[in-house]
């Protein structure tokens, strides 16, 4: 763990400098240990793959005061609590919304139908939620399908649009730009101005996606 | 009582100090751009420290009142108008029913504040007035104010006359130094390229608005092409491929992946609020004590 100031009064810790689900493990750790803490004072705490930065009042502490508080006080070894969601998702993995599909098949030599079954059989987990509201960094998807970016983003990527890129996956919290190959859509929403807390989904959960017909998607209100 | 727009604003939004504890979620802080007019423009009305308050870029901004109030004009300075008659701003003046107020030309600076006794009458929106455009949360249903919109306000019958003294009044320059701690990837920037960036001076592109600032000038190279991502600081200076400091502002994304020199003292961020492209900045290093002792100052200042 290596704490520094990342700004006059922001600071960020870093736990490793690799994404993996070890440093994962360790980041929701410290974030739910964090929280309990109820350091007062305290503006944001947002974890990332390999880090947690926060945001303090200047008014309370100083880098110095605050890195000694979360030197003493951070129990990395706390058991983890089970407050993570499994979260399903369905997916309707077809041509017609699925853009990058066939471009996927082609550049790996693996039929649609593989590319689908990969992607749907393993448990991601949320590493990280950013870039948008609600966009979460899942991973780690399998090497078979990992991918890169396109290498012109389109204007608009739909709401909804599940997307691989590398070895992350993600959905399109809603309508935007984006780089990321397109190989599905769902209907879930993970981030919407009506929920209690804005996104259905944080740091820590896990997430599975199952394949379902256009029959099925359209039955849930979607939109191809 | 309330207050209705006249005319059609360019960028006019309803901001506070921001939008706190969703960042987790990736949702923007958003908030003012230049806090020191906000929190004066607040301490004129002596409303709450935190209240809400109009944000108008580029000036032109015309209400009519159909109640009494009072408000304050603060931020970049413009001939305001009340019933056509020029008004100074950095000071409050009293409404009554059916005074006509046009925010108009714009003399220096670029971001107007109009703050309003006791704030407009909308309710919090995830803890926050802060309108936040890209969330479309916050403000009047998360968007820019427009012409015919209709603002709740109290009708005020006693005021205080104020107005800020002149040795509190900024000045807004063309050109600007900014002070940088060095912090987050610093230590993959060389001496030498850390020379480069502190001794060059930088114009301002296009790319200005409220989530971040691009420059343009001496290219500063990086020993790595990216980070694993990770939460960015308001006021932080990512360094891209190629090579032009982007200074991320209020409504900049959570977390990005670009390499960070270090930060610009937020204090300096909310100078650098009021510069338009094609004007020049320069960087100029802090120790984290100092620029800490600074932050300070000024929050204290208002509390």
């Amino acid at each position: 763990m290596k704490i520094k100031a990342s700004s006059a009064d922001t600071l960020i810790i870093y736990f490793s400098n690799k994404i993996e689900e070890q440093t994962s493990l360790k980041v929701m750790r410290a974030y739910n240990n964090l929280l309990d803490l109820h350091l007062e004072g305290i503006f944001e705490i947002i974890p990332s793959y390999t880090s947690i930065y926060i945001h303090y009042d200047i008014l309370f502490y100083d880098f110095l005061l605050l890195k000694q508080i979360l030197e003493e006080k951070l129990d990395l070894n706390s058991a983890l609590e089970n407050n993570s969601k499994f979260i399903n998702i369905d997916v309707y993995y077809g041509l017609d919304v699925g853009f990058d599909l066939e471009q996927i098949s082609k550049k790996t030599a693996i039929s649609i139908d593989e590319i689908i079954k990969i992607h749907s059989s393993k448990i991601y987990n949320v590493y990280a939620i950013g870039f948008l509201p609600g966009f979460a960094y899942l991973g780690n998807v399998s090497k078979k399908i990992d991918i890169s970016r396109l290498d012109t983003p389109r204007k608009i990527v739909p709401k909804g649009s599940v997307a691989i890129a590398n070895s992350q996956t993600a959905v399109y919290p809603q309508d935007s730009p984006g780089g990321w190959n397109i190989i599905g859509k769902t209907t879930y929403n993970f981030f919407n101005k009506d929920l209690k807390n804005l996104s259905n989904i944080k740091v820590g959960d896990k997430i599975k996606f199952n394949p379902i017909s256009k029959d099925e998607f359209l039955k849930q209100k979607g939109v191809i | 009582m309330s207050i209705k727009i006249l005319n059609s604003p360019i960028f006019a939004s309803i901001q506070d100090i921001g939008r706190f504890s969703f960042s987790n979620i990736g949702v923007t802080t958003s908030g003012v751009m230049d806090e020191y007019a906000y929190f004066m423009a607040n301490q004129l009305l002596e409303n709450k420290k935190d209240e809400n308050i109009i944000e108008v870029y580029y000036s032109n901004f015309n209400f009519i009142v159909n109640c009494n109030t009072q408000i304050a004009i603060t931020g970049a300075y413009c001939e305001v108008y009340i019933n056509k008659q020029l008004k100074p701003t950095w000071q409050t003046y009293s409404l009554k029913k059916g005074d006509i107020v046009e925010v108009s030309k714009l003399l220096s600076g670029c971001i107007v504040y109009i703050g309003i006794k006791n704030g407009i009458k909308i309710p919090k929106q995830f803890g926050s007035y802060s309108t936040s455009i890209k969330e479309k949360i916050g403000g009047i249903d998360g968007r820019l104010l427009k012409k015919g919109d209709i603002l709740p306000i109290e009708n005020i019958c006693s005021f205080n006359k104020r107005k800020i003294s002149s040795k509190y009044l900024p000045k807004y320059k063309e050109e600007l130094q900014l002070r940088v701690i060095l912090s987050y990837q610093e230590e993959y920037f060389t001496k030498e390229q850390k020379n480069k960036f502190f001794s060059s001076i930088y114009t301002i592109s296009n790319e200005f608005n409220r989530m971040a600032c691009k420059l343009k000038g001496e290219k500063i190279d990086c020993e790595i092409d990216g980070v694993i991502s990770e939460a960015i600081s308001f006021g932080a200076i990512q360094i891209p491929k190629d090579g032009q400091p982007i200074i991320l502002l209020k409504e900049r994304q959570t977390i990005g992946g670009y390499p960070k020199i270090g930060t610009v003292l937020t204090i300096d961020c909310f100078k650098l609020a009021q510069l338009r492209p094609n004007m020049k900045i320069k960087f100029k290093e802090i120790s984290l004590n100092e620029a800490q002792k600074k932050l300070k100052e000024f929050y204290n200042s208002f509390s």
